[in-house]
């Protein structure tokens, strides 16, 4: 169609042009918002994906500790692009992807506040539903903590990822000499692609565990190891491994 | 965060509440701050953007790394690289904010199923192809066979809003001149 020609039918009048290209090729940076940003598993993950290619906003309610981190971040990384959000729904709004880094009794509170700016965005669901002496969970055998949050927000694509994934294994993300298997689930494809990329990014083997109802698979798994972490002193850095042929 | 949208809409072909309710589940609100890129080349444009707030521009980079404005947008209208949404090959266009944006996308999947779900949202599209078809086939003419200062006194009456948001040296890559050439051109024009 012709409203879609190039534009070399400008007969070559502007050799010049006053500004030259910014990087060519470069993918469009992903704006990614991180809601309890400078709890254990909220820093882990800044200071981790500070390393790739995205934009991050920072959203905590210690705003000293997040004005510390994103120092911390700006010196480890030099070229990360990070930024201090005053709000969750401000940080969701501009996000293309939102980290909730929350405890799952902190979850409806915050959903209720991004529900609006998350619509049709994909947000991550990372908590474990632990019950307050570590020997359960306090979801139902039939839903998850990741349903749940789906269940607050309809129109978004939640993923879970990064919950079988302890705070310090982003600083080691090779355990024993294995990289540490970090699964995820959810039922749309390209978000799961795209988390994907988060998870190798933070240094970890991604696998696509299946469809956001084996989320409840994957917070009884770490259910598990945080209590034979407990008990055999893994000092809160152990993973998961696959081994398979 | 979607009143301009509505209304725009609305102006086109009049919806009921259940169907802006409908609509708005596939809305993708997002904000983008000044020099922060929507797309880049060679990437797939995924979605389209209506400005609710703001002002972006689409522009191309030569061999040479020059760049080439296609087009600017501001609130009302619709920015993307629609070759690349609609064949799902790379972008040829990048498109960056020139201001602090809010904007409305529509992602591919999300317009597919509305096409398929409402037929008012088939009309909207084709009234926003057309108006851009027509828009296009103008200025294609006036580039081909208009002088230089009918072009540019031209697009001041049509957009003076663009000439007071946007920088000289822009405009002259919109029009395809080099920053001196335009601002004689405006000389020109005020001597008269």
């Amino acid at each position: 169609m012709l409203f879609l020609a190039y534009p070399q039918w400008r007969l070559g009048m502007h050799r010049r042009s006053f500004a030259l290209s910014k990087t060519k090729n470069m993918k469009t940076k992903k704006t990614i918002a991180i809601i309890g940003a400078t709890g254990n598993m909220g820093s882990a993950i800044s200071k981790s994906l500070s390393k790739g290619n995205y934009r991050l906003l920072l959203k905590a309610n210690e705003e000293d500790k997040l004005d510390v981190l994103v120092k911390e971040i700006e010196s480890i990384q030099t070229k990360a692009e990070v930024g201090v959000a005053v709000c969750p729904a401000e940080a969701g709004w501009e996000a293309d992807i939102i980290i909730l880094a929350l405890p799952f009794g902190a979850e409806k509170e915050v959903a209720k506040k991004i529900k609006e700016v998350a619509n049709q965005k994909i947000v991550i669901s990372i908590s474990n539903p632990l019950n307050e002496t570590f020997d359960g969970l306090v979801t139902a055998s039939d839903t998850s903590a990741a349903e749940e949050l789906q269940k607050l927000l309809p129109n978004s694509k939640v993923i879970k990822a990064f919950n079988t994934t302890f705070a310090a294994d982003f600083s080691s993300p090779v355990i024993d000499g294995k990289q540490v298997d970090a699964f995820i689930a959810g039922n749309d494809e390209e978000a799961l692609q795209t988390v994907s990329e988060l998870v190798t990014t933070a240094g970890f083997n991604p696998i696509v565990a299946g469809d956001l109802s084996i989320s409840r698979t994957l917070e009884s798994m770490q259910l598990l190891l945080i209590q034979l972490g407990i008990k055999y002193n893994y000092n809160w850095l152990a993973g998961w491994k696959i081994l398979h042929n | 965060m979607y009143e301009l949208f509505f209304q725009n809409f609305n102006t086109k072909v009049a919806l009921t509440k259940e169907e802006e309710t409908l609509i708005k589940n596939y809305l993708i609100p997002k904000k983008l701050r000044k020099k922060q890129y929507l797309l880049q080349e060679n990437e797939v444009c995924k979605s389209y953007a209506f400005i609710e707030k703001g002002a972006l521009r689409a522009y191309s980079v030569d061999d040479s790394g020059n760049e080439h404005i296609i087009q600017f947008g501001i609130e009302g209208w619709i920015v993307s690289d629609l070759y690349s949404f609609l064949t799902g090959e790379p972008a040829t266009y990048n498109i960056d904010a020139l201001e602090d944006s809010e904007l409305v996308l529509i992602s591919k999947t999300a317009h597919e199923e509305l096409l398929q779900k409402l037929p008012k949202y088939e009309t909207f599209t084709r009234l926003n192809i057309t108006g851009a078809y027509i828009a296009m086939q103008k200025r294609l003419t006036s580039i081909i066979s208009s002088p230089l200062e009918e072009r540019y006194t031209n697009f001041t009456k049509a957009y003076p809003e663009i000439i007071q948001r946007v920088p000289q040296h822009m405009i002259a890559s919109y029009m395809g001149l080099t920053p001196e050439t335009l601002s004689r051109i405006r000389k020109r024009i005020s001597a008269k």
